[in-house]
């Protein structure tokens, strides 16, 4: 990275990103200006002077932040950075890194933000173990897209149908993961048709979201994610009303 | 010599405490196991491991296991680097990088073994000499830091801030900088320690107790870790191990002194506030190559260059642990995420910490090196083993245990948004080359700097008088405007010029 062609692109990226930090200190410099700096006062009472005002320090680290944005933007322009600016050489991704970062980006926001909360947590797991092994294993750039498609869709389906969190137990979203990784999971045989590994994917898929789930409920009595799950529902059930028993009578 | 002796004391009855537990010896194997096995696998860290295993354990077993855990998997983690940098030529973590330089030419000569039996040598030297000057320093800075008020405190947490920014920067200082200013703004976030004024919160609940230390943790270091190594990449020949992997005496006692330089030198630097254990091993090496009579061989299968290295990047965590436990300023990135940990059981790091947890750090510091060193000599076919599994297998599996473990330390699913979030700037700011470390020194100190500035100001209506006429708070003051002032570009100019005229 420090031969001058890519130190050339870094300084075309430090140009964009001064000018990203410039607005983003000049924006929250605006909003610090709502909190209270010269001893305002809140409702009916007075407010503190302005050295010990809770306004003071975000005002020093924003200030310091646009000072430092002006002097990055400063050492980009005299490296040339904002001459290529706008070329597509300047932004320094190609086509296939864009596609990477596109699609494992989908589809850790469709495995966040809509099946962990809503999804039973195994068949979440499961499909994202499987859809990012099978995906990125092999470097094929169609495998890359399909595993994204599959959790993104997941994800969607679950956030669109149960976005309040009163409806996050419901059970259709799950159903879905389950057939959708079960779909999957018959690609990525059937594909690897003598690969040992793809043989022994789907056992590792499940296995290690169900032993992490039930150590974090059972081992270490924490909270976890969509407790309503399908399966997990299950294993809960026939812990504390089969196996528990068994080990706590008193 | 009585100090020595009443601390060793001390020592001697946390280490019976600890060995006399029979759960001690489960979490200590567990977690120096699963620290060598995150070393070694090229793409997780010795901060991921750490960072991994506080979102696991800091508040689901009591503190004393924990920190059992966590210290553990560090020491574990720091040494397993070596494994994929001598049989790869690939650095399993940064603080290895140094040690590929001369690991890898020693196994295509057929002294794989040797070399790994003396990396694992060396890193339980080095670890000890680390713990063993926490055990001395760390009281002696202890009565120091009895005169330490919120003037130093404050310039303290800048100066951490400041130190790691321009020691982790590997392209401009000014980007290490920003982060830590990026690290500092999101400590903003939430109601003020002083006033409880809240801060951006943007009318979301969540955001009125700030940011959470361990999705922050998770965000930064797990997440852009598994968007960069989820691409296919081909996987490197493990060379074959010759040789034996238990070192002679004579080969110890014949590298000794550079072991035990090393190991000052790693401490020294591990010591330095937000500086971590690759910078260690660097500077060690750069040493090492100066000194030694064998420095015209470093980087071309040196024996003294591999143990420059791997000793000062273990020694560093003793050293790192000096500024967190006295000062409450992580020395280290992976000393962040144990900062974390204590912070989730309510222990504030610092002049007032409990001196028995101190002690059971040093006391956990020693088993886990002994751990560690028994590991590497008998178990090392186990890991060399599990270098053979590509990323694009374990990372995902990574994805959910971070996802669970993000989760279950409190905020539910808000945490898991904000670790994504901070994952997605943290991989943009690894791609524009901005340091993540002192974004989360930031983060973690900016709620002290913050509380300890504003009081310094209080006390004294307004004026800035005790910044300077505390004696401390002055040398402090001076040590970071010359910090700031030694990468300004005319001084710079002036240094040379002035060099140039007595030189």
């Amino acid at each position: 990275m420090d031969q001058p062609d890519n130190i050339a692109v870094l300084r075309t990226r430090d140009f964009w990103t001064s000018l990203v930090l410039i607005v983003l200190s000049l924006f929250f410099l605006w909003k610090t200006t709502d909190i209270p700096l010269f001893g305002e006062n809140r409702a009916g009472v007075s407010g503190v002077d302005w050295y010990n005002s809770a306004a003071l320090v975000p005002l020093g680290i924003f200030s310091s932040m646009l000072i430092l944005s002006f002097v990055l933007l400063g050492i980009s322009i005299k490296a040339g950075g904002a001459q290529r600016a706008l070329s597509m050489i300047g932004i320094g991704w190609d086509k296939a890194e864009a596609l990477r970062f596109t699609t494992i980006g989908l589809t850790l926001i469709g495995y966040i933000v809509g099946l962990v909360p809503r999804v039973d947590f195994i068949i979440g797991g499961a499909l994202i173990v499987t859809a990012m092994i099978y995906g990125y294993r092999g470097g094929h750039t169609n495998r890359m897209i399909t595993s994204a498609i599959f959790v993104f869709a997941a994800g969607l389906y679950a956030f669109t149908a149960h976005t309040p969190q009163s409806e996050w137990n419901a059970h259709d979203d799950d159903w879905v993961a389950l057939a959708l990784w079960a779909i999957l999971t018959a690609i990525v045989l059937i594909q690897g048709k003598g690969d040992a590994f793809a043989r022994k994917l789907p056992i590792i898929a499940v296995l290690a979201p169900t032993i992490l789930v039930c150590a974090m409920a059972f081992g270490f009595r924490q909270n976890v994610p969509a407790r309503g799950g399908l399966i997990f529902k299950q294993i809960e059930y026939q812990y504390y009303v089969t196996l528990k028993p068994l080990w706590s009578q008193k | 010599m009585e100090f020595v002796l009443s601390q060793l004391a001390g020592f001697g009855g946390a280490m019976t405490d600890l060995v006399t537990d029979p759960l001690t010896y489960v979490y200590l194997i567990t977690s120096v196991f699963l620290g060598i096995t995150f070393g070694a696998l090229p793409g997780l860290t010795a901060t991921l491991a750490v960072t991994i295993l506080t979102g696991f354990f800091s508040n689901k077993i009591p503190l004393d296991y924990s920190m059992i855990a966590l210290l553990g998997a560090y020491v574990g983690a720091i040494y397993g680097g070596s494994y994929p940098s001598i049989l790869l030529n690939i650095p399993g973590t940064a603080a290895s990088a140094a040690t590929a330089m001369d690991g890898y030419p020693l196994a295509k000569a057929g002294r794989g073994g040797e070399a790994l039996g003396l990396t694992t040598t060396a890193s339980f030297i080095g670890t000890l000499i680390g713990t063993f000057a926490l055990l001395i320093f760390v009281w002696v800075l202890l009565l120091v830091s009895k005169n330490i008020a919120s003037p130093e405190k404050a310039l303290l947490a800048l100066f951490g801030i400041l130190l790691s920014g321009t020691l982790m920067s590997e392209d401009l200082v000014i980007k290490g900088w920003i982060a830590g200013l990026i690290g500092l703004a999101m400590a903003m976030v939430g109601m003020d320690p002083l006033l409880s004024e809240p801060r951006y919160t943007f009318g979301w609940s969540y955001m009125l107790s700030g940011f959470q230390v361990v999705p922050v943790l998770m965000g930064a270091f797990a997440v852009p870790q598994i968007i960069e190594g989820m691409r296919h990449v081909q996987a490197g020949k493990v060379l074959e191990l010759k040789g034996s992997i238990v070192p002679s005496w004579a080969a110890i006692r014949r590298y000794f002194p550079t072991i035990g330089r090393s190991g000052v030198i790693g401490t020294g630097v591990g010591a330095l506030p937000g500086v971590g254990e690759d910078v260690a091993g660097w500077v060690s090496y750069g040493v090492g190559k100066t000194v030694s009579k064998e420095g015209e061989k470093f980087g071309k299968g040196s024996v003294e260059g591999l143990l420059s290295s791997e000793t000062a990047n273990n020694a560093c965590i003793g050293g790192a642990l000096i500024p967190l436990l006295v000062l409450g300023i992580p020395g280290s990135p992976p000393a962040a995420a144990l900062m974390g940990a204590f912070k989730i059981n309510n222990i504030i790091p610092g002049p007032t910490i409990d001196p028995a947890i101190i002690l059971r750090v040093v006391a956990i510091l020693v088993l886990a090196s002994f751990t560690m060193f028994i590991m590497g000599l008998f178990t090392a076919k186990i890991f060399i083993k599990i270098l053979r599994i590509p990323q694009t297998v374990f990372l995902p599996i990574v994805m959910v245990l971070t996802t669970i473990g993000s989760f279950s330390v409190g905020g539910g699913i808000n945490d898991l948004y904000l670790m994504l979030g901070v994952g997605f700037v943290a991989f943009f700011m690894n791609l524009l080359r901005y340091p993540i470390a002192p974004l989360v020194i930031g983060v973690i100190l900016g709620s002290l700097f913050d509380e300890t500035f504003r009081r310094s100001l209080l006390i004294s209506d307004g004026s800035l008088e005790h910044f300077i006429s505390r004696p401390g708070a002055a040398i402090l003051l001076t040590v970071n405007i010359l910090l700031i002032l030694s990468q300004v570009p005319a001084t710079k100019r002036g240094f040379r010029w002035i060099k140039g005229k007595f030189a």
